[in-house]
């Protein structure tokens, strides 16, 4: 026997409490469709709505509550179920307006098969497919319709009652035992799941990712800077060949003697300088590195004669002149080897006794000097 | 008063005295006849400031300039030998880097305990001579950025140590003669692999005789002569052979001191006194290169003497176990540099040197294995600057299958392919039967691959403590590092430690 479906009582409460000034709504267009039902006090009944309408029409539609609301399609209000209107009934005859249906039957609903067994005209005129059902009730069909159990063959199990009661015991025990382990490994996922992120095979990677994570910028911006200056003839490899160079003698060479003179920008202790290499290059090319560069321009004094405006660097450039720098300066020594020669100019200016840091200062004179010149730029317009 | 002058063309006019009527300036200036006025009343042309005199006009190029002739001094070239001498110079110590804690150094002890897989072993200081003596560093291995030497004690490695243990101290193994050959990929650890055989031969007092460059011996850079009238096919080389006896001398100074002849040497030219000692001996030959292959030979026969001469009872003790280790084996196999007087090229193993050398892998003579008094053989071949021989590989091809019991009649046994011309020298240079002594064993073949994970982890490890590596050495960083080096190739896991990927915090 099919369950007993209860679609009804989910939809009864709203159905039956509804205010009576709904009905008033209904408009005089609906009585031509006559057919139709109206929800006047819950009654649905054909003739007793229509005759409803009809004392309102003579009464002359005294509140002027109905207005028409315009024309409703056939599909749109259709007629309730049988079942429902029978609820309906049960509600006024049972004086009951708590949804509580007065008999089981409403409550549940009645299944069509019982419908059909007590009804013959019904059974005449059911569709084609319930006929075919109940004319061959073998019981068989073609398919499966219920779920098979989980459980392992046990061989003779049917031949003796013992054996198949052993068999029920052993199999309630492992449906147990089973059923605990796939909770268990439920469980299990459930928690790895939570601990990952969702729709991750492997762990997320922590965020903000750092600058050097992404494979195509691996090194230090200024390391990359570096190494690309220090290239000759376009051999990059061999540039960062010297570049490895020279941080393997930044690590190896005595930490420096710093020229208080020519103070390096604020960092570590000195002993600490030559264990991070990268530190040491960026606070030895970060402190030469003039802050602005001097431009020669025509015509802003007047009488063609050029002038020199100090003009401010960003940091890439500050970087790339004082490479630059660093880099003639090498060129006087006498080592054979470029890389050498750079890495030991780089301690010199560590140390203060660079020529880099004479350029700089020149620069920074000039600049001092050429502020008045500024003036021109901003008189000129 | 009108004036004297004309207002058109500004000359004076005639005055009432006679005067020719043209103005004799026009004919003394000579300038155009056209021309109506007086050049003589023009003022003088102005000066131009010296600024814009000299420099160039209006439009002008201003790119060319003369170039000025470089006054370079000319510098002088460096010295003989200075920049091979820092070509091949060798750092072993860097003061900044940070000093390890807990890190031991190799000894007796722990070179057998395999709790210490995977850890650094630091080379005692005073061994680092004996270690220098022998040329067993190179120049790019890596030892300068740390603060001292110190090698990752890996499974090969204690393996080795529990075999020159038993050889020394225990009395089943005593002596035994393994004879190995080391190959492996680049970088993976042969040669450190024999600096550690010698490190552990050290500290059980063996006597340790290297051959650190195979390739030293064949471009032709040493003297060389024929052997002797009897034998002229075969070359000796002097300089090299009293190159080794310095090598052998100054690392195995302390055992040989200990140590006098056992018997007479009819070879040499002046008999030797009784008591001389083998460092003696051996300092014969240095000082006179040109004796110093007889003086090999005949403290080779004093090392391995197991017993001494009638009449030498008195000073005779026991000889320690030897070690012999060569390295880039390739270089033995195929001709040399050097020309016969037909001007034909020698082969390898035309050298008495070489030859002495390929002939311990054979089994020894006169019912004695190669190495009496026990030993170790390694002989390694080399990835890097290496000459490729067909006949080399064919050969260690076959080393490995005899060492998998794989019968030389077999078809399994690899033959060098047709037409292919091997060199049957080669060839017959690894062919060693096996001894009939039990103490020596057959030649091997050991292949070196990359440290396992754990053993990468613990090199990883040393690098962050010593201050080199600013990173967290995690499980899964290391890992990464491990299949970055091809599988735990140490060379290249040293490369990726020393190398800088964090960016600076200012």
């Amino acid at each position: 026997m099919p369950p007993r479906l209860n679609l009804f009582t989910a939809r009864a409460v709203p159905a039956f409490c509804q205010p009576s000034t709904a009905a008033a709504r209904r408009s005089i267009a609906t009585i031509l469709n006559a057919n139709r039902p109206s929800t006047s006090n819950g009654v649905k009944s054909g003739l007793s709505a229509s005759a409803q309408m009809t004392k309102r029409w003579n009464s002359s539609g005294s509140d002027g509550k109905d207005k028409p609301e315009g024309f409703k399609g056939p599909t749109e209000d259709p007629l309730p179920h049988v079942s429902e209107e029978a609820a309906e009934v049960s509600k006024i005859m049972d004086k009951r307006c708590d949804g509580v249906a007065s008999s089981p039957e409403l409550e549940q609903g009645t299944p069509i098969s019982e419908i059909l067994q007590r009804d013959k005209n019904a059974q005449k005129h059911a569709p084609k497919v319930m006929q075919d059902q109940m004319k061959n009730q073998s019981g068989k069909r073609s398919f499966s319709t219920s779920a098979r159990r989980m459980q392992p063959e046990v061989e003779g199990s049917a031949n003796s009652d013992d054996a198949s009661a052993n068999f029920d015991d052993a199999s309630a025990n492992f449906d147990d035992a089973s059923a605990a382990l796939v909770a268990d490994m439920v469980a299990q996922v459930n928690q790895q799941a939570a601990e990952l992120h969702p729709g991750l095979k492997f762990e997320a990677p922590s965020k903000p990712l750092g600058k050097t994570d992404n494979f195509r910028s691996r090194y230090d911006g200024l390391l990359e800077q570096l190494t690309k200056q220090l290239m000759r003839h376009g051999k990059l490899s061999k540039a960062y060949k010297d570049m490895s160079f020279i941080l393997d003698h930044l690590r190896t060479s005595p930490p420096p003697n710093r020229n208080p003179r020519r103070p390096l920008l604020p960092g570590p202790p000195n002993a600490q300088l030559p264990l991070n290499p990268i530190l040491y290059l960026t606070l030895i090319i970060d402190s030469v590195a003039p802050l602005v560069k001097l431009r020669q321009q025509k015509g802003i004094a007047g009488g063609g004669a050029s002038v020199q405006i100090p003009v401010p660097l960003a940091l890439r450039q500050r970087r790339r002149t004082a490479i630059r720098w660093i880099i003639d300066a090498s060129d006087k020594r006498r080592d054979s080897n470029f890389a050498m020669r750079v890495a030991q100019e780089l301690v010199s200016v560590a140390e203060g006794r660079s020529g880099a840091w004479d350029r700089r200062e020149m620069v920074h004179k000039l600049g001092v000097a050429g502020r008045s010149n500024l003036g021109y730029l901003t008189n000129r317009r | 008063m009108v004036s004297s002058f004309c207002w058109s063309c500004l000359t004076r006019l005639p005055t009432a005295s006679p005067r020719p009527m043209l103005p004799p300036t026009l004919t003394a200036q000579r300038v155009a006849a056209f021309h109506t006025s007086s050049p003589l009343l023009a003022l003088p042309p102005k000066k131009k400031a010296p600024g814009q005199q000299s420099g160039p006009k209006h439009r002008a190029s201003t790119t060319f300039k003369m170039k000025k002739r470089k006054v370079t001094d000319r510098v002088r070239p460096p010295a003989i030998g200075e920049r091979k001498a820092l070509r091949k110079r060798i750092v072993l110590s860097n003061p900044n880097a940070l000093e390890v804690a807990d890190m031991q150094d190799i000894s007796a002890d722990n070179m057998v305990d395999s709790r210490l897989r995977g850890s650094i072993l630091g080379l005692p200081v005073p061994m680092l001579d004996q270690l220098r003596a022998v040329q067993a560093f190179k120049p790019k291995q890596g030892w300068s950025i740390f603060r001292r030497p110190g090698t990752v004690t890996r499974r090969e490695s204690l393996e080795l140590g529990r075999l020159i243990d038993g050889i020394s101290d225990k009395p089943e193994d005593k002596g035994k003669v393994v004879k190995r050959i080391v190959t492996g990929a680049r970088g993976s650890g042969k040669t450190v692999h024999l600096l550690q055989a010698m490190s552990m031969a050290f500290t059980k007092e063996w006597v340790v005789v290297t051959v650190p460059e195979c390739q030293d011996l064949v471009l032709a850079n040493t003297s060389y002569a024929p052997l002797s009238d009897e034998n002229p096919n075969v070359y000796v080389q002097n300089q090299a052979t009293a190159a080794l006896l310095s090598r052998t001398v100054t690392a195995n100074q302390k055992v040989l001191s200990k140590l006098k002849v056992s018997r007479e040497h009819p070879a040499l030219k002046s008999p030797l006194k009784r008591d001389t000692t083998l460092e003696a001996l051996a300092n014969l030959g240095i000082q006179d290169p040109a004796t110093a292959w007889p003086i090999f030979q005949a403290l080779w026969t004093e090392l391995t003497a197991t017993s001494p001469a009638p009449g030498f009872e008195k000073d005779f003790a026991s000889r320690p176990p030897m070690l012999v280790t060569v390295d880039g084996l390739a270089h033995w196999m195929k001709e040399t540099k050097y020309r016969t007087a037909k001007y034909e090229l020698i082969h390898a193993h035309d050298l008495v040197f070489v030859q002495h050398f390929l002939s311990l892998l054979k089994p020894g003579e006169n019912q004695q294995s190669a190495l009496p008094n026990g030993g170790v053989l390694l002989y390694a071949t080399s990835a890097s600057n290496n000459p490729g021989v067909y006949s080399l590989d064919v050969a260690l091809k076959r080393v490995a299958a005899r060492q998998n019991r794989v019968d030389p009649s077999s078809p399994d046994y690899p033959m060098p392919t047709a037409f292919s011309n091997p060199d049957e020298r080669v060839l017959a240079a690894f062919d060693s039967p096996k001894s009939s002594i039990p103490t020596e064993g057959t030649l091997e073949l050991q292949t070196i691959a990359g440290v396992s994970r754990e053993e990468a982890r613990g090199f990883m490890e040393y690098f962050a403590r010593s201050g080199l590596l600013r990173q967290q050495v995690s499980e899964e960083w290391v890992n990464e590092k491990w299949t970055l080096a091809g599988g735990g190739v140490i060379g290249e896991l040293e490369k990726l430690g020393r190398r800088l990927t964090v960016p600076a915090q200012v």
